[in-house]
């Protein structure tokens, strides 16, 4: 019985675990300069980590093509973690012992990453540039020094979306918000940044109320969240969520000041609540970056894959692999500590300003090997590592108009750091 | 070459901490026959609690208890058995599929409280910073002076158990694994013997999580996911379910098929086919348990019976 049961059990897992298959490409030349990757190709995350895989494949490419690091070409040496910590570290210490890969990009989990930076590659010395890591674990143990340095990444964290919660309410003149969000670790580490953001922008949270996704009603919640007596309402919620605690908090009587969060910018929330209902309300998301340098991979990715690269993690990830082999480039010898350092020199604000793709990456690594200074603008736009490895990006605030949704501002990089420096993160 | 060593010292230590917790669900299953779907949930619960008494100071969760490594490792073993021990009342007139469906919807509800509990577990940034043993030393010398105690934590829950199993309540247990009437008929306490079992098995798995935790300096909730029932569980049927070197041995193998079978796809599949290198390895890893399970159906090792130390007899159990 027991064999019976495991045979069924194993079989089950094989197909389970063999899931997906697509197209995949690559280029494996003599003399090659390896750079890690760990990236989920199976298991929950498998779907979204595949694309980025093959994107990371493709940045891999783009410098070959483009020349190579150091005259070499760059072998990626890819390892599935299938979305388990234990084989995530396991992947890193193969990657960084036995492979001897001098940087690792990619790895996606917040579990993950924070494992294999704990576990392998502080102590190894080895940089690790993820794509798509957002926790803010991260960023503390950067702040408290037990990273060394050595972990950056290339997706903002969400404190851009507090800070532009913060902005979006402020401007407003709300001084006493009452918070509902999402009760998970985005969530609540969110808040604590709000807290933060909202304190030096001139307001205080009159109270937040946590909630538990996928109810059928959070008046409890809703009452909870009342009783504080706020003079608006942050909603840090998702979508189908986000409408049951909109349409209850205004039918319960609560005030029509809402700012909302980015997962109800939709036309569905807004006729979800009602749009005669949202005309005092506000919205926060991500900025779409444009410019020369996010339509230069967007070319390179359709040409390769014949469609846009939409999808999360696809041009992090491109930046991420491309930025760690300009900094191979860059760097003196090929170990980790000098990588790591060369990392924030390819990114200095007086060089040449180079893009991705093929002829761009071509240009830089031609103008470090002669010694010039170069500033990587990259598929996610301009982006600069701070003192944690963390970058920013741009965010605005969008607004209900005749039913519609319309961009109210936007708040650029610029002003997006600055406002990061006066509120001390 | 040090690279290789170092690489070999990380698996070994792994495999290890993994053979605690196959050697308590061993006790759990092999020799009570209690069906436990959720060995995930008493690891989780043994790190958690090895991470909040020697995590520093944070604002966010308990922390800065400062207690020594030792200590905390037992205290993990201890707290597991307790919460074995509430589970076990609970659950005492559940047999088989119905043990397993509680146990696995127990170890998902562990899982919400990890993420929940902020105060005590960090919800989903997990705990960071947990005081590792050896930390000072070079990497080197840390991977080697941390297999020294799992191999050592290791040898003592092996050694303990198997003296447990040879002694007369051992035997008596396997009575109840095989016929809970007639051992109840011969005057034994089938509920209390079976609740000791899965106690006594629990533990270990608390000191493997609590391990794994020191080991690794960071626990999260999704360190704990309901794949490693199944990889705990695939380690004892592999290894051979009824015997403590079987599950020894099966967790080594088995966390070889799962970690260097992701090496043996990075050396054998070409660099354009890397991306489907995960299904590959998926595939790789499904067929060869299944094919362990077909030629070697009572595992490696199977289980070896002699009633008593007086009268070998090495006759298989029958299944």
């Amino acid at each position: 019985m027991k064999t019976r049961f495991m045979l069924a059990a194993a079989s089950a897992l094989g197909l389970m675990l063999a899931g997906n298959a697509a197209m995949a490409q690559g280029a494996a030349p003599s003399c090659p300069i390896k750079l890690g990757a760990i990236i989920p190709l199976t298991g929950p995350q498998g779907p979204i980590g595949k694309p980025i895989a093959d994107t990371a494949q493709l940045a891999v490419e783009h410098v070959n093509a483009a020349g190579g690091v150091k005259g070499c070409p760059i072998e990626m040496v890819l390892r599935d973690d299938t979305g388990q910590p234990t084989l995530g570290v396991d992947a890193a210490r193969y990657l960084v012992d036995v492979q001897k890969v001098p940087a690792i990009v990619g790895v996606v989990g917040s579990g993950i990453a924070t494992a294999i930076v704990s576990a392998v590659t502080t102590s190894a010395k080895v940089p690790m540039v993820s794509c798509c890591a957002v926790t803010p674990t991260l960023t503390r143990l950067s702040e408290e020094g037990k990273t060394g340095g050595y972990f950056f990444r290339t997706i903002p964290t969400s404190r851009v979306f507090a800070v532009a919660h913060a902005v979006a309410a402020t401007d407003r003149g709300y001084k006493n918000p009452v918070v509902i969000y999402v009760n998970n670790d985005f969530g609540s580490a969110l808040l604590r940044d709000l807290e933060k953001a909202i304190g030096t922008l001139g307001g205080k949270i009159a109270g937040a109320i946590p909630y538990n996704e996928n109810q059928p009603s959070y008046r409890t919640e809703v009452n909870q969240a009342l009783a504080l007596k706020g003079d608006a309402l942050i909603l840090i919620a998702f979508s189908q969520d986000g409408a049951t605690l909109a349409r209850e908090w205004i039918s319960l009587g609560g005030t029509q000041n809402l700012v909302l969060h980015n997962t109800l910018r939709s036309q569905d929330f807004i006729s979800a609540v009602g749009a005669r209902f949202l005309t005092k309300a506000a919205g926060i998301d991500n900025a779409q970056v444009a410019g020369a340098s996010v339509d230069a991979f967007n070319a390179g990715f359709k040409a390769k894959f014949n469609r846009d690269p939409v999808g999360p993690g696809l041009h992090t990830v491109y930046d991420s692999a491309v930025v760690t082999a300009l900094a191979m480039q860059q760097a003196a010898t090929l170990d980790g500590t000098a990588i790591r350092d060369a990392l924030r020199q390819v990114q200095d604000p007086a060089g040449e300003v180079v893009v991705p793709g093929v002829e761009g990456i071509k240009k830089s690594l031609e103008a470090i090997k002669a010694g010039r200074k170069v500033r990587y603008v990259g598929a996610t736009g301009p982006f600069t590592f701070d003192k944690n490895g963390d970058v920013t990006g741009p965010a605005l605030v969008w607004k209900v108009e005749d039913g519609k949704l319309v961009t109210d501002k936007v708040i650029d990089l610029e002003q997006m750091t600055a406002l990061f420096k006066r509120i001390g993160y | 070459m040090m690279g290789t060593l170092s690489y070999l010292v990380f698996f070994v230590t792994v495999a290890s901490l993994f053979a605690i917790a196959t050697l308590g669900l061993n006790l759990q299953w092999g020799f009570s026959g209690q069906f436990n779907a959720g060995v995930v949930g008493f690891m989780a619960i043994g790190a958690y609690t090895y991470a909040a008494l020697t995590a520093p100071a944070q604002h966010e969760h308990v922390g800065g208890l400062d207690w020594p490594v030792i200590a905390a490792l037992v205290a993990a073993m201890a707290v597991t058995a307790l919460v074995a021990l509430a589970i076990g009342l609970v659950t005492i007139r559940l047999r088989t599929d119905y043990l397993a469906l509680a146990t696995f919807g127990i170890a998902a509800a562990i899982n919400h409280l990890a993420l929940n509990l902020e105060g005590i577990t960090g919800g989903g940034r997990g705990i960071a910073g947990i005081a590792k043993p050896f930390a000072d030393l070079p990497p080197l010398w840390f991977g080697l002076a941390f297999l020294a105690l799992a191999a050592g934590a290791l040898l003592a829950v092996y050694l303990l158990l198997e003296r447990l199993v040879r002694s007369p309540w051992g035997r008596a247990l396997r009575a109840v694994r095989e016929d809970e009437v007639a051992a109840a008929a011969l005057g034994k306490d089938v509920d209390r013997m079976r609740l000791t079992a899965f106690v006594i098995g629990a533990a270990p798995m608390g000191l493997s999580g609590a391990l794994y935790a020191a080991f690794i300096g960071y626990v999260s909730p999704y360190d704990f996911l309901a794949i490693l029932t199944f990889q705990i569980w695939a380690m004892l049927i592999v290894g051979g379910s009824g015997n403590n070197a079987g599950a020894v041995l099966g967790s080594f193998v088995v966390w070889a098929l799962w970690s260097l079978s992701g090496i043996v796809v990075v050396l054998i599949v070409p660099t354009k086919l890397q991306v489907q290198g995960g299904a590959i390895q998926a595939i790789l890893i499904g067929l060869l348990l299944v094919a362990m399970l077909i030629f070697r159906p009572r595992g490696l090792m199977g289980e070896r019976l002699h009633s008593s130390p007086l009268l070998r007899d090495d006759a298989a159990v029958r299944h």
